[in-house]
């Protein structure tokens, strides 16, 4: 037994089993490292409120698929908003560009339709909408509400301004030949400009319907007319007559304009009547100072040359004029009139214009007045009229408050009274009273050959005269011996031409009867049998 | 033959067999009877008892960090680890429950691994004192370990039962897995460490 077994084992120091807290040592880091490197970037996203987000549990989504989860939420320092930390997934890295836009998706009741229905039961969510610009943005401001249109939609991004709402808001949609074609975004309404702001988007291609002469109307509600074929009822869709609507087209008669720059600025107008009483964009503008009074003219009346009508009043400048100061003597009323070439089938631009102004300027020379007429004689509404008055007295175009002027002449009512009282003093100016002497004085001749001799005995001779005549024709009535022999005379006549006819048929049937006598034929008898 | 205090069997060279318990001289190197290999102590008991109970508190970490089960309800993902389930209970009032659940997922586990360290370090420090102490803290490592598993088996259980499809699923968690490799590592370590350590130090008059 002794010498069978010496052997001397080395003892190794370091049992092998150490390898199993190695090997999960490294496992545990190898996932801690997988799990940091598979992480996505974190953010930050504050919302007014955290309504139905709550911490490890709400998720983000794009396109109804997860790409990220809440890890916090709380409040902001100033306790003002709600400040979300999630955490997003690193293949959807790429999502979170300068404008992408989050907002919670919750059931909803909107101008597009209920939405958010799979969240009743579920809890919301946050939505993200990537945008198209930089990446690697952070920190984002959450929206209260889905936009209207997610961002990086293919399309026209543009603002409206109206002078009052009008029922357009939020949502409402833009259409073009009755086809909804985009929507209206947002709707504010500016304090210190006392306008509404709207912005707006026209989706792809729709967009290029969109030109530089393009109008937009509102078209919400009901348009009701009477005429005389009835009452008509209008309404755009029975979208835009619930949540309010817009309309876009071109004015009558004009030509589509250009393309159009994304963030235009359009004006949003009533109605399309209103469209086509202002279709033009260009336009001159000129001062008149109207010698006389301006009541009855308002805003928007017409301006028109012999008829046409080649603009409208913008409004009396009785700041400007106020600012020159009153002298008393009755100054002239400055009034601001706007001339638009497109109405004289110029073209609508700045040439245009410059085409009109030059032929104003040359018109004036040759005469062009503007004078006041009356439109209406019941209500007294006065337009503005412009002629050319060939024998007035040449004037000049001046200027006034930084517009040039076209002298005018008094018109209307007005000008019927200057002309009346020119006549007048014509007629004040004219000889009466020699006038009249010389009559008294043909009279008076008249008189005495009236009183003369000649003329007072013409009478008993006309008297003798007719008294002759009465006899001449007594001796030729009815019961003269001279009538009643000249009857017998003629029953006399008549009696011999009578016995004379006779004579004249025999010798129209037989002419020879004068030398040969005649014998009557047999009376001729109708053949028996016949019917 | 040193280090062994003197009339014990392995003072006098004398090894039980670990697989029939036989007692048969050491330089025989393999047992006479079942032909396993024969030591005097386990080899490496320290370094293998010391690894188990690093892996088992490595982990330990994962086990408590991730959830361990994921409860759906009507689409609803909930997470909740071990510890958070334990406050959710406090919350509801459950505290029987939750004294159980913490206890045999947090204190158990814990203890044992603190225990087994100790032993360890006090048996390679080599202090004679205090051996009964060092008994009973093993006896007691060995006696709670196995009620460890209770954590897992409810995992287990719940997963088992609650299928309600859309209304309620329950998954276990990655943390259930870490768990259960948690209990069974340290039940390798507690098996792993030789006892008879505990005693090596002690002097004869001691015994």
């Amino acid at each position: 037994m002794t010498e069978a077994k010496a052997t001397v084992s080395e003892r190794r120091r370091i049992s092998p089993i150490w390898l199993v807290p190695i090997v999960a040592l490294a496992l545990g880091l190898w996932m801690v490292i997988h799990t940091l490197q598979s992480q996505g970037p974190e953010i930050t996203v504050v919302f007014s409120s955290g309504a139905s987000i709550e911490a490890g549990k709400t998720k983000i989504k794009f396109r109804d698929v997860e790409v990220g989860l809440v890890d916090s939420v709380g409040l902001a320092d100033d306790h003002e908003s709600v400040v979300v930390i999630a955490r997003v997934d690193k293949a959807a890295a790429s999502l979170l560009r300068e404008d992408t836009q989050f907002w919670v998706v919750r059931p909803r009741i909107g101008p597009g339709g209920v939405s958010g229905v799979g969240t009743l039961l579920s809890g919301g969510y946050l939505q993200l909408a990537p945008g198209t610009g930089k990446k690697g943005r952070h920190d984002f401001v959450g929206l209260d509400e889905p936009p209207v249109t997610p961002a990086g939609t293919p399309g026209l991004h543009f603002r409206m301004v109206a002078e009052e709402s009008g029922s357009v808001n939020s949502g409402a949609p833009i259409l073009y030949k009755k086809f909804r074609v985009g929507r209206v975004e947002s709707a504010e309404f500016d304090v210190a400009s006392q306008k509404m702001y709207y912005r707006a988007f026209i989706e792809e291609p729709y967009d290029d319907l969109v030109t530089s002469a393009t109008r937009f109307w509102n078209a919400s509600g009901i348009s009701l007319s009477a005429t005389a074929d009835g009452i008509q009822v209008q309404t755009a869709s029975i979208e835009a007559l619930l949540v309010g609507g817009v309309v876009f087209g071109l004015p009558e008669g004009v030509e589509p304009g250009g393309p159009v720059e994304a963030g235009e600025t359009f004006k949003l107008y009533d109605n399309y009547a209103s469209v086509n009483e202002q279709p033009y964009h260009h336009a001159v503008e000129y001062v008149v100072l109207f010698p006389q009074s301006v009541r009855g003219l308002r805003t928007g009346a017409p301006v028109e040359y012999r008829g046409i009508r080649i603009g409208r009043v913008e409004r009396v400048l009785i700041k400007e004029m106020a600012a020159k100061g009153f002298s008393g003597k009755g100054e002239p009323i400055p009034v601001l009139i706007r001339l638009e070439p497109g109405r004289l089938e110029l073209p609508d631009s700045e040439e245009g214009a410059a085409t009109m102004a030059r032929a104003i300027e040359r018109g004036v020379g040759n005469g062009l007045r503007v004078t006041l007429s009356t439109g209406n004689l019941l209500t007294g509404s006065l337009y503005v009229y412009f002629d050319v008055y060939s024998d007035e007295p040449p004037a000049e175009m001046g200027s006034f408050a930084g517009h040039p002027t076209i002298p005018a002449i008094a018109g209307g009512f007005e000008g019927i009274q200057v002309r009346l009282s020119a006549l007048l003093d014509k007629l004040n100016a004219l000889p009466l009273e020699e006038l009249l002497d010389g009559v008294d004085r043909l009279l008076a001749d008249v008189d005495a050959i009236v009183a003369s001799e000649d003329l007072q005995s013409l009478p008993a001779s006309l008297e003798e005269t007719l008294a002759q005549l009465r006899g001449t024709l007594d001796s030729v009535s009815a019961d003269s011996a001279m009538q009643e022999r000249l009857l017998r005379t003629i029953t006399e006549f008549d009696r011999t031409l009578q016995s004379l006819r006779g004579l004249l048929e025999t010798l129209k049937e037989k002419p020879n009867a004068l030398i040969f006598s005649s014998e009557p034929g047999e009376d001729p008898q109708p053949p028996a049998g016949s019917p | 033959m040193s280090g062994f205090p003197a009339g014990t069997a392995a003072a006098q060279g004398l090894a039980c067999c670990h697989m029939c318990l036989k007692v048969a001289p050491e330089e025989l190197d393999r047992c006479p009877r079942c032909r396993a290999r024969l030591h005097l102590r386990e080899p490496n008991s320290l370094q293998r008892t010391l690894a188990l109970v690093a892996t088992a508190s490595l982990l330990y970490i994962p086990a408590n960090v991730l959830p361990i089960m994921t409860t759906e309800q009507l689409g609803r993902a909930m997470d909740s680890t071990i510890i958070g389930g334990v406050v959710v209970l406090i919350h509801h009032g459950d505290y029987p429950i939750a004294a159980v659940i913490f206890i045999a997922s947090v204190l158990v586990p814990l203890s044992k691994l603190f225990a087994l360290s100790w032993l360890c370090w006090s048996v390679s420090r080599g202090q004679p004192s205090s051996h009964h102490e060092r008994s009973r803290l093993y006896r007691a490592a060995e006696l709670v370990g196995k009620w460890s598993m209770t954590d897992v088996f409810v995992v287990s259980i719940l997963v088992a039962l609650i299928n309600l499809g859309g209304l309620l699923v329950i998954t276990p968690g990655a943390a259930a897995l870490a768990f259960g490799g948690v209990v069974v590592v340290t039940m390798l370590a507690a098996h792993a460490f030789d006892p008879r350590l505990i005693w090596d130090q002690l002097g004869e008059s001691d015994d």
